[in-house]
């Protein structure tokens, strides 16, 4: 809308690069090639240097080649889960180079004896930056909401 | 047709459309602002609430009161939209720890008459800060690691499970 600010149309951005994100994880593939090239395509929304932080117990995931081959190692185990995103919040840092991003990741995974779903709900917060046009997913920090 | 019309809109239909407003303004405020409708996911409550059972929270339940011990409440992530819900078992200033399952607030044994299945968590004492809860599902027979608990800060609490 011609009242919205650039800084809306960034935001607006930043929600649907999120989004597609997970379009993406959720069209899985579990052939060798395939795997790598989806890896690929899903390391493709974060940074060269990104960093994961997944709290306390697991090491921090340094660097996006890192990522890329976890997730091509990982993919018949992540094919088994569904990743929903809700109350996804959107705030830019001042000069609209980079936006802290809030939001509720649930791994929702069909347990095959009863049929059921289990959801394991997390809080992330993501540091999103704009490299080259394009926003891209610098640091991912999860969010210890019962310590 | 006659009959239909009336049947849907009434003796009177503009009476029968202010009637309808006023029913969906009353719903949109009370399931949108009051009591918001939950489904419960996952087993960490149970026997208490089974997995896909419908709930109520209120949203007004704190506003002249603070939460109780045994309370169920709802406890929001990044949002109101995916919930926790655990069962209130230490209050502000309190310390509390887990030997062999039984819990214990301040160094005295706590009755849990919710709890049926016990196994034999164990939890150093933590002392809790005077804006935190610590909050456990009813379920105790899953092991400590696969459960979420702990201390939650009370701005997280946005209301109280009322059945």
């Amino acid at each position: 809308m011609v009242w919205r600010g650039r800084e809306g149309d960034d935001e607006r951005a930043v929600g649907a690069r999120i989004e597609a994100l997970r379009n993406d994880i959720n069209t899985s593939t579990s052939d060798g090639l395939g795997a790598v090239a989806h890896a690929t395509q899903i390391g493709s929304y974060f940074t060269e240097n990104m960093v994961i932080e997944l709290g306390e117990g697991t090491s921090p995931i340094h660097g996006r080649d890192t990522l890329i081959g976890i997730a091509a190692r990982l993919q018949t185990r992540t094919a088994a889960f569904r990743l929903e995103l809700d109350d996804v919040s959107v705030e830019m840092v001042p000069g609209g180079r980079a936006a802290d991003v809030l939001l509720t990741a649930s791994f929702v995974r069909r347990v095959a004896s009863t049929g059921e779903e289990s959801r394991d709900a997390r809080e992330f917060s993501l540091v999103c930056e704009k490299d080259a046009g394009t926003w891209r997913i610098a640091r991912v920090t999860a969010i210890d909401t019962l310590r | 047709m006659t009959l239909t019309r009336r049947i849907v809109f009434g003796r009177n239909p503009r009476r029968t459309l202010v009637r309808v407003l006023v029913l969906a303004v009353i719903s949109f405020v009370t399931f949108g602002w009051v009591l918001i409708p939950v489904r419960a996911e996952g087993i960490s409550m149970q026997p208490t609430f089974a997995s896909g059972s419908l709930h109520f929270v209120s949203r007004v339940a704190y506003r002249y009161r603070r939460p109780f011990r045994g309370d169920v409440i709802a406890i929001k992530l990044a949002g109101p939209h995916v919930l926790y819900v655990k069962r209130i078992i230490a209050l502000p200033g309190e310390r509390i720890a887990f030997i062999k399952g039984q819990v214990f607030v301040n160094g005295a044994a706590l009755a849990e008459p919710y709890v049926r299945d016990r196994r034999l968590w164990d939890v150093p004492e933590v002392q809790l800060t005077a804006r935190e809860y610590f909050v456990v599902g009813d379920n105790r027979g899953m092991r400590a690691s696969d459960h979420d608990f702990g201390r939650v800060d009370v701005s997280r609490i946005i209301g109280k499970l009322l059945f």
